[in-house]
């Protein structure tokens, strides 16, 4: 895990497929690269057999173009749509069994701290709302108890999107699915406020029709998640198949989903603001100077 | 035979607001090149599809039409396209890409 690993070994050079010497020649590693920049130089994540037009697929492309040091970080996901991808990008993925993502990640994330020190090392969970909220659910919730240090990603397609249509936690109550035909009986689980009561340090919503937030907010969750504690970032990426939505309207839904229910919000605890501004140069999160006294005189 | 998407650079060059790229799904697909156009006058450069890469989903239609309003992508049979873009072909550099066309049927 360092810029070593996507370097040639010695001799091979001219042995490997033209995909892969493009990206250690002009791939993400070892320098900074941004949306604005997609296009013009390879990206990490590879061809994947997730479908045609899927949400979840340009949320986890624009992901892995945000991680703030590609060269230092590790995915962790399970069962689910998004693995499929995640998979297959030249960064390290573990996949452990359905739902203990969160609590791989926690021992991973302790280990790499033994290992390597204060050299940050990266641990990005990224698994779907099934995953998140109904089978790893215990897993979560005790990670961020624990505070441990790491991103953990919902990938919420409001279904079980993977296994033809079964009904999460996450999705919406009264929602008609192929095996959920009689409409869900509860509400959508808040796991925003879960975020929150747990003592997460940084907590977002975001929407994949705005490139450049989804950027900014995996930034500032990876780097919190370095020093100060647990963060969580809950994407709507829908599933055009399971709630059939034709792959040219997919942006459309997204934005009719983000003004019902998926407004961007972001929490940030205090001390994550201070590490944010004083660490990474944050403007934003500085302490306001103290407003000036009005002069009665 | 199936459908890929397909820029006309011509159009795409008066713009080049390169947002077609950033909501495409799949990665390394929808590429920018400055040369692109330049040779046909145009002051910016162009988008263009690496179409071995394309899935056909028309999402970069709706993002060019709806987002950009510049209307400069349609989806063309594949075997429509006389030359296009393909993996093999192109040549990253620092900030921009080149390729070179070639015919989707035979490479
Ligand atoms: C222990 C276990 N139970 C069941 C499964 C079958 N399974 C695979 S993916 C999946 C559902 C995934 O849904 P979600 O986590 O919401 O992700 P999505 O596919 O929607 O992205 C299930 C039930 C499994 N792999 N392991
Ligand atoms: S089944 Fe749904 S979530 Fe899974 S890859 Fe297909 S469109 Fe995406
Ligand atoms: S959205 Fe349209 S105008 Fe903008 S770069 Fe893409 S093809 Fe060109
Ligand atoms: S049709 Fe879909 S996969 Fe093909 S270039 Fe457009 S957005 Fe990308």
């Amino acid at each position: 895990m360092s810029l070593d690993y996507v370097k040639f070994s010695n001799g091979f050079e001219k042995f490997m497929p033209k995909e892969y010497r493009d990206m250690v020649e002009h791939g993400p590693f070892g320098k900074k690269v941004t949306v604005s920049q997609m296009g013009s130089f390879k990206e990490a994540l590879e061809e994947h057999p997730m479908c045609a037009g899927c949400a979840m697929t340009l949320f986890i492309r624009l992901a892995i173009i945000a991680f703030p040091n590609p060269e230092d970080t590790i995915t962790v996901g399970t069962a689910g749509c998004g693995r499929l991808a995640i998979s297959q990008a030249a960064i390290p993925f573990v996949y452990g069994n359905y739902g203990d993502q969160n609590g791989v990640a926690s021992g991973l994330s302790r280990g790499l701290r033994l290992r390597f020190g204060d050299k940050p090392k990266d641990v990005v969970v990224m698994a779907g709302d099934g995953g998140t909220a109904d089978i790893g659910f215990q897993q979560v919730l005790h990670s961020w108890f624990r505070k441990e240090r790491f991103t953990t990603i919902m990938l919420d397609n409001e279904v079980y999107g993977n296994t033809g249509g079964q009904e999460s936690g996450m999705t919406n109550r009264g929602a008609v699915l192929k095996m959920a035909p009689l409409g869900k009986k509860f509400e959508k689980m808040d796991m925003l406020q879960m975020a929150k009561v747990a003592g997460c340090a940084y907590v977002a919503t975001v929407v994949p029709n705005n490139p450049r937030r989804v950027e900014s907010v995996i930034k500032k969750a990876v780097l919190i998640a370095r020093e100060v504690g647990s963060t969580y970032i809950q994407a709507y990426t829908s599933c055009n198949i399971e709630y059939a939505i034709p792959t040219d309207k997919v942006m459309e839904d997204a934005k009719t989903v983000e003004n019902d229910r998926y407004q961007f919000t972001e929490y940030v605890s205090e001390e994550a603001k201070q590490y944010l501004a004083e660490r990474y140069g944050y403007k934003e999160f500085l302490p306001k100077p103290a407003a000036a006294i009005p002069n009665k005189a | 035979m199936y459908l890929v998407a397909n820029v006309n650079v011509e159009i795409c060059a008066s713009k080049s607001c390169k947002l077609c790229t950033q909501y495409c799904p799949e990665a390394n697909t929808i590429q920018y090149s400055e040369e692109m156009g330049k040779e046909q006058g145009f002051k910016y450069g162009s988008a263009y599809i690496a179409v071995d890469r394309c899935k056909g989903c028309a999402l970069c239609v709706w993002v060019c039409d709806s987002l950009a309003k510049n209307n400069a992508i349609k989806m063309t049979m594949i075997d429509q396209l006389p030359k296009a873009a393909l993996t093999d072909n192109i040549t990253y550099g620092d900030k921009s890409t080149t390729a070179v066309l070639a015919s989707p049927m035979v490479g």
